[in-house]
Parts: C-alpha cells; structure tokens; sequence
C-alpha cells in the first residue's frame, strides 16, 4: 500500500462512509498502514491493537469470546470473533500489508468490562478474553505493552496508525492514551 | 433459526406483553404513554449492536435479569434528555428541571423500569406454558443503573447468545409518552437455552 492510503476495515463495516476511521464491529478486524484511525466500541469484549512502529502498520481486533473451541470460524463474517483464531488472522493480514518485510509487533489491549457488575455466566467473559488474549500473544512472543481492561464501563478504543498511540473514551471522563 | 410460523406465534406474545407494559407505564406516570416501535427479530450481531441507534451515543440503562421459565436481559434504555424528563415527570418539576443523573433521578429511572419490565415479563410468563413442576414463574433480579455507549449496552446484551451464534434473537419495543419529550427502549434479549426452547414453550 502506498502512504496515505486509508484504512481498510473488513466485513460488515467494509462500506464504512467514514473511510479514515472505519469501524471494526463486533467480531470483525480491521488494519491500516501510515495513517487513519481505527476505532471500536468495547463492552465486555476485547480490542487487541497490534501495531509495528517502523513499518507503520496496524491492525485491530475486535474480541468477543475468548475460544473457537473447534466451532466453524466463519472467516468471512467474523474473522475476530474469537481471541485464539482472530489474532492469527489479524497478523496475516498485517503480513499482507508488509510484503517481504518482517514484522516485528507490540500489543495495546483495552476492554473486558463487567457491565452492570452482574455475577451471572456471562460476567466472567471479560476475564477470560483478556486472559485467553494473553496466552496466545505470549505463545507468538508479542509484548503487551499496555492495557486498559476491567472495570464496569464500556470504552471506545481508537489506534492511529501514524503513531501507535491508543485512546480510549469512557463514558463521563477525560480520553486516556496509551 | 426460528421458523415464520413460530416467529409469528412469539410475535403476539411479544406484542401483548408491549400493550400491557405500556398500560403500566401510563399509570405510574399518569399519561397516555404509546408502543411507537415493536421490533422482534433474529439479525447478525453487527446489526444486533446498532438496535439502539448511534452505537457511540451515550445512553443510560436500567437492567434485569431474568431468571425461572426465562432467561436473558430485560433493559429499559434512554438518552439522557428523555431519561431526565422522566424523572421530571415523576417528581412533578417542570420539564428541564434534571440536569444530571442525581441518586433520585436514578431512583425514578429503576422504579420505572421495574414496572415495565414486571408487566411485560407478566404476560410473557402467563404466555407460555406452565414446566413440569407446573410452573410459569419468571423472577425478574432489582434493576441495576449504568450510562454507557449504545454499542457497549448491546455487547451486555448480546454476550450470551452470543456465545452460540453470529445471529441472535430479540425484542426492542419503544415507548412515547404524550405531550412530553420522553421515550424509552425496552430490550428483550433471551439466553441462547431460552431461546432455543422459546418456540417450544408455546402452548398447543
């Protein structure tokens, strides 16, 4: 891709009318190279921001379960959808960006909220995405060298893909980057 | 995926238990209240987290748990200028008295919710058939108050069925009261176990 070309999200979003800040939707993944800002909403779910500071290239991952389990990924539909296929996924496309060049990534990660700080079976989600997130960055030795998890609030998780930097959107406070 | 039949069937159902809520409503707050939407759908999660409009908008949530012959999430959502004005409406101040989400504000927004929620889950419950042991019983858990982004709400919602498809069931009924600015969204979302035994929990 040459400088200056927008972002590219994928899936249902793809027909984003605001191309320099394209969606990623529940599920879904999305990168970029030089510029533009990818952004999502997160719940319970996990963004996981990968980015390479020299290539500048990023890419986005909206997590919402923490395993397929086996389960039919349905890589056209939601490619991001669980945290153990969507992070290879999102790197292969990061590769795709990248041509012959080798890519050398760091992680941001934000989300796993417990809503309404409810104890029913779902509440736990958040926990397990973060941890299973974890796990599978560990095993392709990806630093995570930042996180803004847990809590009782949803956020909304942008990434440049200039600089890297992650904001994150609270509900009734100030922005945060990392 | 439920058949048309049996979407049609859960729709009446549905739908009655919308008129009633909306009585209900029309009584505590003393005014003609109205279902303005009715929405009972299966649709992809993308779609599913753009049901309470602007996924970035702010928007405040009184939810229930619903436990017993159903389960799932039962949410009454407002934007900030209807929530308020409720609340306005119920303390008998003038419309633009409420300018923040004070304890009583929440407190008027819960109450409401409760009495939604409690007469739609009624004829719900009283909708479908009694289980083995012989009963209808739904017990809805004290609504808990949150403002959130939109999108964020629906990922709350969506989580447990989300767990077992990219396509998920639910209800959304809007609520306008009379002569006020005031309008609400009550959610229903079941559980996937729910769900996948609502069509079967009709009555033949």
């Amino acid at each position: 891709m040459s400088p200056g070309q927008p972002a590219t999200a994928t899936g249902p979003f793809a027909a984003s009318s605001r191309p320099r800040a394209p969606s990623v939707a529940m599920g879904d993944i999305a990168v970029a190279r030089n510029d533009g800002v990818l952004r999502t909403l997160l719940g319970s779910c996990l963004g996981v921001a990968l980015y390479d500071r020299r290539l500048k290239i990023a890419g986005l991952a909206h997590v919402v379960l923490p395993c397929a389990l086996g389960r039919d990924e349905r890589p056209g539909n939601y490619p991001g959808k669980y945290a153990d296929t969507a992070v290879p996924a999102m790197i292969s496309r990061m590769q795709e960006l990248a041509g012959d060049e080798r890519l050398k990534l760091c992680a941001k990660i934000a989300g796993g909220a417990n809503m309404f700080n409810t104890a029913d079976a779902s509440s736990t989600i958040g926990v397990q995405n973060v941890q299973a997130v974890q796990r599978v960055l560990d095993d392709l030795r990806i630093p995570i060298i930042a996180r803004h998890c847990g809590g009782e609030q949803g956020r909304k998780m942008g990434l440049d893909a200039a600089t890297g930097a992650v904001t994150i959107d609270i509900v009734g406070s100030d922005t945060t980057t990392l | 995926m439920l058949t048309k039949e049996q979407l049609a069937a859960l729709t009446g159902l549905f739908r009655h238990g919308s008129d009633d809520a909306s009585h209900a409503l029309s009584k505590w707050l003393g005014r003609p209240a109205r279902v303005a939407i009715e929405d009972i759908e299966q649709v992809s999660l993308s779609e599913a987290t753009e049901v309470l409009g602007d996924p970035e908008k702010a928007l405040c949530s009184c939810a229930m748990r619903l436990s017993g012959r159903l389960t799932g999430q039962l949410m009454l959502n407002f934007d900030d200028a209807s929530g308020l004005a409720l609340a306005d409406l119920l303390l008998e101040r003038p419309i633009g008295a409420s300018s923040a989400w004070g304890q009583i504000e929440q407190s008027a927004a819960l109450e409401t919710a409760n009495i939604i929620g409690c007469a739609y889950v009624n004829v719900l419950a009283r909708g479908f058939r009694e289980n083995d042991a012989g009963s209808h019983e739904v017990v809805p858990s004290p609504p808990k108050f949150t403002r959130d982004f939109a999108e964020a709400l629906m990922q709350f919602a969506l989580m447990n069925q989300a767990m077992a498809s990219d396509f998920v069931f639910l209800t959304r009924t809007e609520f306008c009261i009379e002569d006020s600015p005031v309008s609400c969204d009550l959610l229903f979302v079941p559980d996937a176990d729910c769900f996948a035994s609502l069509a079967a929990l009709l009555p033949t």
